[in-house]
């Protein structure tokens, strides 16, 4: 084996390769695309990954919109209509004491299938109880009575599909009309139905009304209400099962992908190859021990280790890095690197360098370590993807940093929510796609690499 | 006589440098899992399960009251651990706890109970040890075979059109681990074309017959092993390629072209023969990866082998289990490379000592 070198061979040898090539184009994509998750979503995503209010406004379990390219019958997008679309109007009655607020909002539903959920916020302020009444108006005039409760300060979400009394009123409303009910009642299909004897149960395309009239004795009392439509379809790589808009995890979890790997792999591919050009150059004791360690370093279960350290200490993305260089200082570099020293050792230019006297640390550091530049970058690119798969597989093993969204967190939460079972493509194949695109990227530009340091693999 | 001498001699020097790096990942295991106290706590809770479990069969034990009864096991825990030297300082009881992991004596789970109903950790993880090593050794001596194979048959004509297309398959497939290939085979092969069941290894309930019940058995291995094979044989077939290629340019390859020896001749005895010794090499190590692989392997196929073990005492949180297994996979690594350093000192015939 002769050992070329140099950064212009390792240059050349990656733009001058079509594989090469491609897996830095690949990878250009990839660093464009962490990029966009700076400037997309600029706000800090480990305090709101897990934050489920968040992300309350999303649907679950969509599919991303671009599926509506593909087919002929669109899916459904989320609608939310906000306080600010209600009208409202209020009026206080000084013999009674009551307050009347009347909200009203205007729904255009033109979608050829249901949505997949319906719900109400209110938001009141300033009450000491308030009696509201929901209703709902169709296109077509009927009206249905939802709900008519107490609600109390704050936030009160009310979930219609699950609502009892939104069921019985839809039962009632069809008695009403003399419509036998539905085997199921389905808040979210019935809402946006024909109710009509005639009617079918087929969806109701046009204008809804959603009416909110409000009784309170205190005076200075407000309500505001958010209405949300959650649609079928969501964003560029659609939701999971907690809402969470995919494509801000994916963004987000390429420059931490990226980060790990190379961090982990200039780290370990340097250490390795030091120790190697030391075994080497020093020779006698100090190679007999480095040799002896790195025997034992590669028998080592490194994965159980790793799997004990976090089990037990709960450490985050960063200590887990630190952790995973700490148990590869040593490994299958340090031999292949040793015995590439070897080889430039005999070289005439290390006798001449010997023979002016230059100090052993010299002659290492600047005339044998860069000769192995090529080899350690090679190692370098070809190791990459092994330390990003290795922190997806600590995800699967439910051992990741959980507050990152990090490609490996994505799937492991796929998996583990069913993804895979139930046909959730877009939240497997979109994170996968990209992880598997990185690989690829860091195994062509190492397949050219190949080249400039084992010469003799060249295809003739 | 001199080639068995030299046989043993290379192996007394494998085997100490493998027991060596059996004492140490050992050792390290309990050095880490005893900076959170866990060792001491899983002996003690040992001690006092023990303890407690045969004062309650001793004849009149039932009669005595809590105080006295609280008494006698307090008194009895301390001579325990006196004895078994637990108060000592942790240098010196980090031995101990280094022959009883040796000896695989692992202490009792927390949660996790074994099919026989044991809580003892060593019985949780033999049981489990024979369905891992029954799918993972049938997989690895098939894609070593496959791999060969294809490797062989790349090397005939290198830089033609089947050298260059299952070298970029081998190059894609070497960076992207074999459960990840799980996840997305599950997908597609269970989900979508529903041909292979989406995990374990048997169905529920069983079949009854014994040919059934293999049948069975083999149909849920079906997936794993395919993508074991799948994953892992084509960075396999790259290297032996890589290492028959260079051996093809040796002179004495050149020498029996030139004296006309069939290629099939060449092929066998010229290259691959002398490239065997280095592939078991390669092999030896590709395999202690791929032992820690099957962790997650197992993990994404339901697989009831060790991987599947350690998500479920993962999530338990069950310490004894999780550093049991550090052990039993120490054991498991050693013996896969010392099964491999056999079959090379047979091999080689540099160690063999026929010059």
């Amino acid at each position: 084996m002769s050992i070329t070198g140099g950064s212009k061979d390792i240059f050349d040898a990656i733009f001058r390769s079509k594989p090469g090539l491609t897996g830095v184009l690949i990878l250009t994509i990839i660093i464009g695309l962490s990029i966009i998750a700076l400037v997309y979503v600029p706000f800090d995503i480990s305090s709101k990954w897990n934050d489920i209010t968040f992300w309350q406004f999303n649907p679950r379990l969509a599919p991303p919109s671009w599926i509506n390219f593909f087919l002929s019958k669109k899916l459904p997008e989320t609608i939310i209509i906000g306080e600010k679309d209600f009208a409202k109007y209020d009026y206080y009655v000084e013999t009674a004491g009551l307050k009347h607020i009347v909200l009203e909002a205007k729904l255009d539903y033109l979608y050829e299938y249901y949505p997949s959920e319906v719900n109400a916020i209110l938001y009141v302020n300033n009450s000491n109880g308030m009696l509201v009444t929901l209703k709902w108006i169709q296109p077509n005039g009927v009206e249905i009575y939802l709900s008519r409760l107490v609600v109390n300060d704050g936030i009160n979400p009310i979930y219609f599909c699950t609502r009892k009394d939104v069921k019985e009123g839809l039962l009632n409303t069809m008695a009403k009309l003399g419509t036998v009910p539905p085997d199921t009642i389905k808040p979210e299909v019935l809402l946006f139905s024909d109710l009509n004897p005639s009617g079918g149960f087929n969806i109701l395309r046009g204008t809804y009304r959603f009416k909110i009239e409000a009784e309170t004795t205190s005076r200075n009392a407000t309500i505001d209400s958010k209405l949300i439509v959650y649609g079928r379809v969501y964003g560029l790589a659609g939701t999971d099962s907690k809402r969470r808009d995919l494509f801000v995890g994916i963004v987000w979890g390429a420059p931490v992908a990226l980060a790990f790997g190379l961090i982990a792999a200039i780290l370990t591919s340097f250490i390795q190859t030091l120790l190697g050009t030391l075994s080497a150059w020093y020779g006698g004791l100090v190679d007999e021990i480095i040799q002896r360690v790195t025997d034992i370093y590669m028998i080592i279960p490194f994965l159980p280790i790793l799997i004990t350290i976090s089990v037990i200490y709960k450490i985050n993305i960063w200590t887990l890095l630190a952790i995973v260089v700490a148990l590869s200082i040593f490994g299958g570099a340090t031999k292949t690197a040793r015995s590439m020293a070897l080889q430039v050792m005999n070289e005439q230019y290390i006798e001449a360098a010997v023979s002016y006297g230059a100090s052993r640390k010299r002659i290492m550091l600047l005339h044998i370590l860069p000769r192995l530049l090529p080899y350690t970058v090679a190692n370098i690119v070809l190791s990459v993807p092994s330390y990003v798969f290795l922190e997806a597989a600590l995800s699967l093993l439910g051992l990741g940093d959980p507050a990152m969204p990090t490609w490996g967190k994505i799937i492991s939460d796929a998996f583990e929510g069913g993804a895979v079972v139930h046909g959730l493509w877009w939240w497997v194949l979109i994170p996968s796609t990209l992880i598997i695109m990185t690989a690829i990227a860091f195994a062509f530009i190492g397949l050219a690499l190949d080249k400039v340091v084992n010469p003799r693999l060249r295809e003739r | 006589m001199r080639g068995a001498t030299s046989i043993l001699r290379y192996l007394a020097k494998r085997i100490t440098l493998l027991f060596g790096t059996l004492i140490i990942a050992t050792y390290i295991t309990i050095v880490i899992a005893n900076a959170g106290g866990y060792i001491d706590e899983i002996l003690s809770a040992q001690i006092k399960y023990d303890i407690t479990t045969n004062l309650a069969r001793t004849q009149g034990w039932a009669q005595l009251p809590e105080e006295e009864k609280t008494r006698i096991i307090n008194e009895r825990f301390e001579s325990a651990i006196k004895a078994k030297g637990l108060d000592k300082p942790f240098i010196e009881r980090s031995f101990y706890y280094l022959i009883d992991a040796l000896t695989l004596n692992l202490g009792r789970a927390i949660f996790i109970t074994s099919a026989s109903g044991s809580k003892r950790v060593a019985d949780i993880i033999l049981e489990r040890l024979p369905i891992t090593v029954l799918l993972f050794t049938t997989g690895t001596v098939l894609y070593s075979i496959i791999g060969l194979l294809v490797g062989v048959y790349m090397t005939k004509k290198p830089g033609g059109l089947f050298d260059k297309i299952f070298s970029i398959f081998a190059i894609v497939t070497e960076v992207i681990p074999p459960w990840f290939f799980g996840i997305l085979f599950i997908m597609v092969f269970s989900y979508y074309l529903g041909l292979t069941p989406f995990g374990g290894i048997a169905s529920v309930p069983p079949p009854q017959d014994p040919l059934g019940y293999f049948l069975d058995i083999l149909y849920h291995a079906s997936l794993p092993l395919f993508t074991w094979v799948f994953s892992l044989f084509g960075a396999w077939a790259y290297i032996a390629r890589n290492l028959m290629v260079q051996i093809a340019e040796e002179d004495f390859v050149i020498t029996a072209k030139a004296k006309g020896l069939p290629e099939g001749i060449v092929m066998r005895r010229h290259i691959l023969r002398p490239s065997l010794p280095p592939i078991v090499t390669s092999i030896s190590l590709s395999l202690i990866t791929s032992w820690q692989g099957a962790i997650i392997t197992e993990t994404v196929f339901n697989w009831p082998g060790l991987g599947s073990l350690y998500s479920q005492a993962i999530s338990a949180l069950d310490a004894p289990v999780i550093i049991g297994l550090a052990v039993v996979y120490a054991y498991l690594l050693v013996v896969t490379v010392l099964v491999l350093d056999l079959t090379y000192s047979l091999m080689d015939p540099r160690i063999r000592g026929v010059a």
